[in-house]
């Protein structure tokens, strides 16, 4: 069977605005909503939206991204001669491909994408939380013979200035594109998913390679390119829930929000699952002295202390005495006796003592990063 | 590690006092702990000793088993070299059907196929019944420092331990430097009181004296099993060297020791001795979201897998994957399966809800420690008591 479509998945960037949290991993492999990283949503639209030959375009540390993407078995794309392939830089005689920006990327990974010789190429991130249909966004590519169709979503008018924005004619068209404008003439924003036709985007990106031309980023250089040569761009709208979790404070806000039973997203619907690498471990453990309420909990936690309105990864244990409040565990973290911990997100693999404090405010929220200790014996002098 | 075991688990165990868990299931195919199946055991002691095959003999259909199992990727034993889980089914159907002898030539012929295309060293049989957690590399050891003819496992009990009509034997140890056995009596006839030396049947002996063995039970039209090879080695004059497992062991007999168990987990050094050694326990992975409690759950002592959604209460329970409880509900002393669905204002007491198991608002029910109500698979719980199969 040929194979229609490759999805590019680009999970390169730092995301340099979590901090402490992207310090040793990549942005698409923070975890999320007790179960999850951020990647699974987007790699499980692909699974959902019967895409199985996905390339996870990686960069900056990649290790627990890579781990944890592997050949996408945990998400059912091993099948039918597809799965997940990771992307990294490499050197070749033209000298180390680096990846300098979104469509640089996937210049560099032509050969991956003529190997499977697809009509069509979708662009995603790696770092969005959504449930989108790809399918159907295809389906509008087809039905309105687009050389480019760029998925948008409405947003406030007074948050246009941070988004690519998105002008449209009356059939969808997209005749204008402004990169963060102070005025918006459309409040259409480019979610940053692409669907081209691949040998014209291929034909793009080389023929300008080839004269110098700068082609590195699809939202500077490509989509305008495409709008000075008159190609049909068309804009895809979808409206559900889509969070870009890039601050400390959205990645907290969106998994409280995530802990709603009625949440959007209904992450327990049988019908369109948001798959992860599901980790080897025990039961939960909730002991005589545990308390839980308004908590999202996962398997191999052991918790002895209370948990008010958290959510609480894999393997976290949480000693007698400790309050955990409004805050996100992540995976594997040690919580000792009499911690207090409000308004916080632990990293992976964090430790803290018996009896420290780690205490934020909603709009400063409490970080301790990855395998960071908190607490403990003081120095001596 | 280079593989060095042929495992044959003989799952053709026994069924009749689990009833009705085990109507449509082996047992090893009984759920355990929240997220296990009894086989998980034995094939997690395979992966920690980088086993890459295994023979099972199952004695009905083995749906249920081969659904948990699939490939065997879960446990490393899909390689392409040399792996494979290697499965014979209806062994009871077959010997039923076979007038002539006890079991057909295929029973034998089949054990012979797995154990002389292998290419590991030895032999290792066991079961699921003893619900352990075995360390296969220390008795691979111990068997070789030894140089024994066979190597069995056994753990001292109180004779309490083992149900009040067991079906199992105990080993009559001569003590020596190393334990050898006299022979095996069985437990039921034992006064309570009594320590013992509870045959797990569980063996390790190589290739070579595997073989001899198959070929004089196939003469004599014997099983192909742990007890019957302690009796060959025996009346060889050979020596039946005893290997002494000291962690967590419960067997797995009748509904209340299947309860007992399950409810062991709850002490958490019971649970630690089983699940946090060096050595994971294993279980094939499924796709789940985190268990989601309400703010006006309460929770005491109790255990739950993942994708389940909890407003009631919880005491001293053990909840499988995907199971419901309302508010106002209360749950004590109880295990609840995969799927189940617990509505408003019900009471659960010593009660097991096998899978799928609907318990409509206002039903109460009460069993006692000693006898636990189970409720079998796909049933609807009324208040008025009715049960009836969905």
């Amino acid at each position: 069977m040929k194979t229609e479509t490759v999805a590019m998945i680009l999970a390169g960037g730092q995301g340099s605005r979590l901090g402490k949290l992207t310090k040793t991993i990549a942005k698409p492999a923070v975890p999320f909503g007790g179960n999850y990283r951020i990647i699974d949503f987007a790699l499980s639209n692909c699974a959902n939206s019967g895409f199985n030959h996905v390339g996870v375009v990686t960069q900056y540390q990649p290790l627990v991204l890579n781990t944890h993407v592997g050949n996408g078995s945990s998400w059912g794309l091993n099948r039918h001669n597809g799965g997940a392939t990771i992307l990294q830089p490499y050197s070749s005689v033209d000298g180390e491909k680096f990846f300098k920006g979104t469509a640089h990327a996937i210049y560099q990974n032509i050969d991956y994408i003529d190997q499977k010789n697809p009509d069509y190429v979708v662009i995603l991130s790696g770092d969005h939380i959504y449930k989108m249909d790809y399918e159907k966004m295809l389906d509008y590519h087809k039905r309105k013979a687009a050389s480019l169709t760029v998925g948008v979503m409405p947003v406030p008018w007074e948050e246009t200035s941070r988004f690519g924005v998105m002008n449209t004619d009356r059939t969808d068209r997209i005749i204008e594109f402004q990169e963060k404008p102070e005025n918006a003439k459309s409040n259409l924003a480019s979610m940053g998913i692409y669907i081209f036709d691949w040998p014209r985007l291929k034909q793009y990106l080389v023929d300008n390679q080839s004269k110098n031309r700068q082609m590195e980023d699809f939202g500077h250089h490509v989509i305008p390119a495409y709008l000075r040569n008159s190609e049909s761009i068309y804009a895809y709208s979808f409206e559900g829930y889509w969070k870009d979790v890039g601050t400390i404070e959205s990645l907290w806000s969106a998994n409280m929000e995530f802990l709603d039973p009625e949440h959007e997203l209904n992450i327990r619907d049988r019908k369109w699952r948001v798959y992860s690498k599901n980790p080897n471990t025990t039961p939960q453990f909730l002991t005589e002295t545990a308390k839980v309420s308004d908590s999202m909990i996962t398997d191999g936690c052991y918790i002895a202390g209370e948990i008010n309105h958290s959510v609480l990864s894999h393997n976290v244990k949480v000693g007698k005495g400790s309050v955990v409040t409004d805050s996100v565990i992540m995976p594997n973290v040690v919580i000792g006796e009499n911690v207090r911990i409000e308004k916080a997100i632990i990293g992976e693999g964090a430790h803290i003592y018996d009896d420290a404090e780690l205490i934020g405010t909603e709009s400063d929220i409490a970080v301790a990063g990855y395998k960071e200790e908190v607490g403990g014996y003081s120095d001596e002098k | 590690m280079r593989n060095r075991l042929a495992p044959i688990l003989n799952l053709v165990e026994h069924t009749g006092k689990l009833k009705p868990l085990t109507d449509r299931r082996p047992v090893a195919s009984l759920p355990f702990a929240c997220r296990y199946r009894l086989i998980d055991f034995p094939f997690s002691s395979l992966y920690n000793a980088e086993a890459v095959s295994a023979a099972l003999f199952i004695a009905g259909s083995g749906h249920s088993l081969y659904d948990h199992i699939r490939s065997g990727s879960t446990w490393g034993l899909d390689s392409f070299a040399g792996g494979g889980v290697f499965t014979h089914s209806q062994v009871k159907l077959k010997s039923d059907q076979n007038v002539e002898s006890k079991y057909d030539k295929f029973y034998y012929e089949d054990h012979y196929n797995y154990v002389t295309r292998s290419k590991a060293e030895y032999v290792v049989m066991m079961g699921s019944s003893f619900l352990s957690n075995i360390q296969l590399e220390s008795v691979l050891h111990f068997h070789e420092d030894k140089n024994s003819q066979v190597t069995v496992v056994y753990k001292q009990v109180n004779r309490e331990e083992l149900v009040e009509d067991t079906v199992y034997t105990a080993l009559n140890l001569n003590n020596g430097e190393t334990d050898t056995v006299k022979g095996i009596e069985p437990v039921s006839g034992m006064a309570s009181g009594t320590k013992l030396n509870v045959n797990m049947e569980m063996m390790l002996l190589s290739k070579k004296v595997f073989l001899d063995y198959l070929f004089r039970a196939k003469q004599h039209d014997m099983d192909i099993s742990v007890n019957t090879f302690i009796q060959f080695t025996l009346d060889s004059n050979e020596s039946v060297n005893a290997y002494e497992y000291t962690g967590y062991l419960r067997v797995i007999e009748d509904v209340k020791s299947y309860f007992d168990a399950n409810m062991d987990m709850l002490d958490q050094d019971n649970f630690n001795a089983l699940f946090y050694r060096a050595d994971p326990v294993r279980t094939r992975a499924k796709n789940s979201a985190p268990t989601y409690y309400g703010e006006e759950a309460v929770i005491e002592n109790a255990q739950f897998a993942n994708d389940c959604e909890v407003y009631g209460t919880v005491r001293n329970s053990v909840i499988f994957r995907k199971v419901s409880i309302e508010k106002g509900s209360v749950i004590e002393d109880s295990i609840i399966m995969q799927d189940s669905c617990i509505e408003e204002d019900v009471t659960l007491k010593h009660v097991i809800l096998d899978k799928h198991v609907y318990v409509m608002k206002g039903a109460k029910l009460e069993g006692t420690p000693d006898n636990p109500i189970v409720i079998a698979k796909n049933s609807v719980v009324y208040p008025e008591g009715i049960t009836k199969e969905g």
